[in-house]
């Protein structure tokens, strides 16, 4: 104990000995960590805010299916009053509970939209009216009317691209045309309630929401649904969520799915991944450009007290101290240098962009990201897990980058290390 | 070929080569020498006879190039460098000819460096460097840092550490090489009173002709070998 504390106290006055060398090399780590925190704080909320606008107008951050729903899209695939009562239940799981921000049953089909001026194929969805606004946030994109009431029944909310397509109005009247379970084909007539703009084309050109009960009518499903969509607080929590809900569903396994939103929505996935990976070569050169300060600084000062390093070896410190030392100081360097770099990433991204990172100059008002139409401010995200991982990243770093100078520390030769000048 | 036992260090037809530039210098050669506990030796010659290469080998600073070499009756020619560390911790001294204190320690933790290494606790530690400090003239510089202590203040320190773990042998190269006469005179003083008061073995590689004098065995190097070796 005694030796270590020797050791650490050596490499703490070492450290403070080379003020200016130790301060140029803590300055390379400081500005390498806060653009760490601050690049990962602003992707981050970039990346919420692509998920959120990306799962709202989908599935949800978790959503519930029959297994083969996903690949036919079969009306016959739907959840039975049984399977959504068990949904339920998983979902009232006090670890899961408190984090789910809407849960919006919905009956999704493809179906031929006929009025007078012409037919096209849609997408029907039948939602809950009352839990539905809070999950897709449609009376947000009204263009013209109101969005689905809770009594509505023959009502209709229509995508503005496929209203103007049908040449439909306010109060105009449209039929949707589709097979049922048993593959018998039936008709819906409803009005035109409303009309919206996501700004996706291939939503504003063929998206529908009716009435749940009307969609569960009309189809003669009864309570069925295609998907139960979850909307949880933040994006992070869907995949241990996934896993936990899978192993409370595993008796009906054959009858429920439950995907996660990387599993329901592909391209979101494969487009925040994407960014992921380009944020990690930037990462990846900051971390080269640490390494790079650390091992010259470190090695400069073993080099420099060559001298040193041979006397103490003569006195009886070991190989293994030595190294020790050396890595010492490059770990108090690093954690110095983290621990300044972390406050002042911390406090530059909050000072700058506690309002955000708008990038309505470059991108308009809306911009659209994999399918998803996103607000161009960005509001960054800090995260306890983030923020260790960028110090431990450093910290690792900074071990590793302080392996080398302290190999060669352990190779000075004694008796020619008595002869060295600095 | 019996040897009687408790040689402070010895060496038996001990070489040392080096390398240069592919040329192959003989710094020591076929030295066989042995040295008893409580001796005060000088090893002297010009420069380049081999004195400071000769006191590396019988220190484990450096290894033999043929022969072999026995601290405290321990052969250390093929030793592990773990071991070797460890004997040099418990059982030598050194005291180098540019004092080699550490600039970022205090006067009394440099002295304390190799207790430290030791494990000896606090207390023990300080009411030996204290003592130590007292007897060789420097009590009340235990705060200081070497920069701003004298070149004999500085080797007096180094001679501290050298000793106070009460090794069986210290090894000193030219340590009155940067010291003015009066501070060399002092510093012989300290040895030759530890010497005789704690039975510490002196081995001293030197130019200076006041430590010669006061060698009770001088040993004379020619060309990396022994060309004398008188008792006094």
């Amino acid at each position: 104990m005694q030796r270590l504390r020797l050791i650490v106290r050596l490499a703490l006055r070492n450290v403070r000995r080379q003020a200016r060398r130790s301060a140029l090399t803590a300055a390379a780590m400081v500005v390498g960590l806060a653009l760490l925190v601050m690049s990962r704080s602003l992707a981050d909320g970039a990346h919420d805010e692509w998920i959120e606008a990306g799962v709202r107008l989908g599935s949800g951050h978790l959503a519930f299916q029959a297994p083969a729903f996903r690949a036919r899209h079969a009306i016959e695939e739907h959840l039975s009053s049984a399977d959504r009562a068990a949904v339920e239940a998983a979902l009232a799981d006090t670890v899961i509970a408190p984090h789910l921000k809407a849960v919006a049953p919905r009956l999704e089909i493809t179906a031929l939209a006929s009025a007078a001026a012409a037919a096209v194929p849609v997408t029907v969805i039948g939602v809950d009216p009352a839990r539905e606004p809070a999950f897709s946030e449609m009376e947000q994109r009204i263009v013209e009317g109101r969005y689905l009431a809770p009594d509505d029944h023959l009502q209709g909310f229509v995508g503005v691209e496929l209203a103007q397509r049908l040449r439909l109005r306010l109060g105009d009247r449209l039929v949707l045309t589709a097979a049922g379970p048993d593959g018998a084909i039936t008709d819906q007539l409803v009005r035109v309630v409303g009309t919206f703009r996501t700004a996706i084309p291939e939503v504003d050109q063929s998206l529908i929401h009716v009435p749940l009960a009307t969609a569960q009518a009309w189809l003669g499903v009864d309570s069925g649904v295609t998907t139960i969509a979850v909307l949880l607080d933040a994006s992070w929590n869907a995949d241990r969520f996934t896993r936990r809900l899978q192993d409370a569903l595993v008796a009906r396994a054959d009858r429920i799915a439950v995907l996660s939103w990387r599993a329901a929505s592909p391209e979101l996935d494969a487009a925040v991944r994407m960014d992921d990976y380009g944020d990690y070569v930037f990462h990846g050169i900051l971390f080269i450009i640490i390494a790079l300060a650390i091992v010259n600084t470190v090695l400069m000062s073993v080099l420099y007290r060559t001298r040193e390093f041979g006397v103490v070896r003569a006195l009886g410190l070991r190989k293994r101290d030595t190294a020790l030392l050396v890595l010492t100081e490059g770990m108090v360097l690093t954690g110095i240098s983290g621990l300044v770099g972390l406050l002042l990433g911390l406090a530059i991204t909050w000072g700058f962009f506690h309002d955000g990172f708008d990038l309505t100059a470059l991108m308009g008002d809306q911009m659209t990201a994999a399918g998803a139409v996103i607000d161009p401010v960005f509001i960054p995200q800090f995260r306890v897990v983030q923020l260790v991982q960028s110090v431990a990243a450093v910290a690792i770093v900074g071990l590793v980058a302080s392996l080398y100078p302290a190999w060669r520390a352990t190779r000075i030769d004694m008796a020619e290390a008595m002869k060295f000048e600095a | 070929m019996t040897t009687p036992p408790n040689a402070a260090v010895r060496t038996e037809a001990v070489w040392k080569v080096f390398e240069h530039d592919g040329i192959a210098v003989e710094a020591v050669r076929g030295v066989t020498v042995r040295i008893e506990p409580g001796e005060f030796v000088v090893l002297a010659g010009p420069s380049g006879s081999g004195k400071t290469t000769l006191l590396n080998l019988c220190g484990g600073l450096t290894r033999a190039t043929h022969g072999r070499v026995w601290i405290d009756e321990r052969d250390i020619t093929d030793m592990s460098e773990r071991r070797l560390a460890r004997l040099r911790l418990e059982r030598l001294g050194f005291v180098f000819q540019a004092y080699n204190l550490l600039p970022v320690l205090t006067a009394l933790e440099n002295a304390e460096f190799s207790l430290l290494l030791q494990g000896v606790d606090d207390a023990e530690r300080h009411r030996r460097v204290t003592a130590l400090f007292e007897k060789i003239g420097i009590a009340g510089l235990e705060d200081r840092r070497p920069g701003k202590l004298s070149g004999g203040q500085q080797q007096r320190v180094a001679v501290a550490r050298a000793v106070v773990s009460e090794p069986a042998l210290v090894l000193a190269d030219e340590p009155t090489a940067n010291l003015d006469s009066a501070s060399s005179d002092a510093l012989l003083d300290v040895m030759v009173r530890l010497n005789a008061d704690l039975g510490t073995t002196f081995v001293f590689a030197t130019h200076d002709t006041r430590l010669m004098e006061r060698a009770k065995r001088l040993i004379r190097l020619v060309d990396g070998a022994i060309a004398s070796d008188d008792r006094r």
